[in-house]
């Protein structure tokens, strides 16, 4: 892994633009360099290929009276690097389907099409792992219910912004390491009391309640235009609202190097309250707010 | 992570790197492009082609960067308040402190150079901010640091011959206010 980073920074090293180029002059032109092809397909803001130019896989035995609805779904493999990514198309029988956009996903994979890709695991959204972009709004593919409305057609993308691993799983890898970086445990020398556990009053521990539920889904991050431009930097919606559940617990005594850490130009202060957060949220919690108060904590203290 | 991986030379499998040149000659074929291209010589290669149809992304998304392991922390900056803390509250105050300021000349019906004079500041310092903060959204310095800094100089000179300009009018001129009321009822 070390011998790969140095070589991968001395790559983007010497593939950084000058001044105007990347951004202003060189976007009109076509670039055909093999790590832009790869960087381009990889990357889910890029637009797929349009489901009027792909085919539409269709389900085997269809009764007289199925209810088909169609569903397009981004599909791009690593194993053909070079292809553009593309939209296809599938119609499934609702009537043997289950309710949730979960059900229908995994129903392709068992009876339509078997190299479609994407995470699940607990199925009740408590997981977090089917995080995706279902007609338009990040959500979990578990809570999200099929619109029975047939003539409406479902369009599923991975998390926007996101770098796509294959089909519908997004690379999370910098999500999870800036994660980390908040340090999300309980940092304390000092003992309780009387030796045993370290308590806290009830109105204390009310102040965790919507903080604590959060499953990192990266819904929220990845719906926010500020994550989406400056992801590198910028800590995104869901890692601060878990640096604030933590700035908020009584327990905790290192607020002060908390705050320390969030106190630059860009780990917190690219916010700017657009709550598409808060808006997303397939848990109904309410990044923004926290994000809020991290800032009046930060401002008056 | 993948894609760091597959730009690197040790992890490029042979299948992927023949696919790449595949693609690169056969879709994108170029009299300025070099028939076979090594892996080494990709890193440094940025050919423009000449196509009828331009393409236009915002901003097109870069190779991913991951700096460590996948195990490694995000890196944390060192801490600096004026960028940070102290700049929100001091926003936050400017931007508060316009409302009244907005509203007290036309209120009062009196014309006083000296809220003119304050309102012109903080509109200034206010719309300063403004715009600092969409060049530092937009113009990330680790992507374009060279456009980054003269957009940044480019709003230090307009901010300032803005500010003389507003001295200019409220010295040799009716002033903000006034200009305002006289628009109003025109």
């Amino acid at each position: 892994m070390a011998a790969l980073r140095t070589s991968t920074s001395r790559l983007l090293a010497s593939t950084r633009p000058h001044a105007f180029r990347s951004a202003i002059a060189a976007r009109n032109y076509a670039t055909v360099e093999p790590v832009s092809a790869a960087a381009e397909a990889m990357s889910a803001s890029q637009p797929p290929v349009s489901p009027k130019k792909t085919s539409t896989i269709h389900e085997q035995g269809q009764s007289p009276e199925a209810r088909t609805k169609t569903f397009h779904i981004y599909r791009w493999s690593p194993d053909t690097p070079s292809q553009k990514p593309k939209m296809q198309s599938y119609t499934l029988d609702l009537n043997k389907t289950g309710p949730m956009m979960l059900d229908a996903l995994i129903r392709i994979k068992n009876e339509v099409d078997p190299t479609l890709t994407f995470r699940r695991s607990c199925r009740e959204g408590i997981c977090g792992s089917c995080a995706m972009n279902i007609d338009g709004v990040n959500t979990l593919a578990c809570l999200c219910r099929i619109p029975s409305d047939t003539s409406h057609e479902s369009r599923i993308y991975p998390l926007p912004h996101t770098y796509v691993v294959k089909d519908l799983v997004p690379d999370l890898t910098q999500f999870y390491k800036q994660y980390k970086s908040i340090k999300p445990y309980l940092q304390r020398e000092t003992k309780s009391e009387d030796g045993l556990e370290i308590r806290q009053s009830p109105a204390d521990r009310k102040k965790l309640d919507g903080l604590y539920e959060c499953i990192l889904c990266a819904c929220c991050s990845t719906s926010c235009p500020s994550y989406w431009w400056n992801s590198e930097e910028y800590l995104g919606p869901a890692v601060l609202m878990q640096s604030y559940r933590w700035l908020a617990d009584s327990r905790d005594e290192h607020k002060a190097e908390r705050k320390a850490m969030l106190d630059n130009s860009m780990s917190l202060y690219r916010c700017h309250t657009i709550l598409n957060c808060s808006r997303t949220c397939p848990k109904g919690l309410n990044p923004g707010k926290a994000i809020a108060e991290i800032k009046k904590t930060m401002a008056f203290t | 992570m993948a894609a760091q991986r597959t730009f690197t030379k040790q992890a490029i499998p042979k299948s992927m790197t023949s696919n790449f040149r595949g693609q690169s000659i056969v879709t994108h074929s170029s009299p300025f492009k070099p028939s076979t291209l090594s892996i080494t010589q990709i890193t440094t290669f940025r050919v423009a082609d000449f196509h009828t149809s331009s393409r236009r992304h915002i901003l097109p998304a870069g190779p991913q960067v991951i700096n460590g392991t996948a195990n490694d922390p995000a890196p944390v900056p060192q801490p600096s308040p004026t960028h940070g803390s102290y700049h929100w509250a001091f926003e936050r105050l400017i931007s508060a402190a316009l409302i009244p300021l907005t509203v007290a000349p036309f209120a009062a019906g009196t014309l006083n150079p000296v809220t003119d004079a304050i309102l012109c500041a903080t509109l200034l310092i206010h719309s300063h901010i403004g715009f600092q903060a969409l060049i530092i959204d937009y113009l990330p310095n680790r992507r374009v640091p060279k456009t980054r800094a003269l957009f940044m100089w480019a709003l230090r000179a307009g901010t300032l011959l803005v500010g003389v300009g507003l001295y200019e009018f409220e010295t040799n001129d009716v002033g903000l206010t006034e200009a305002i009321k006289r628009i109003w009822t025109a």
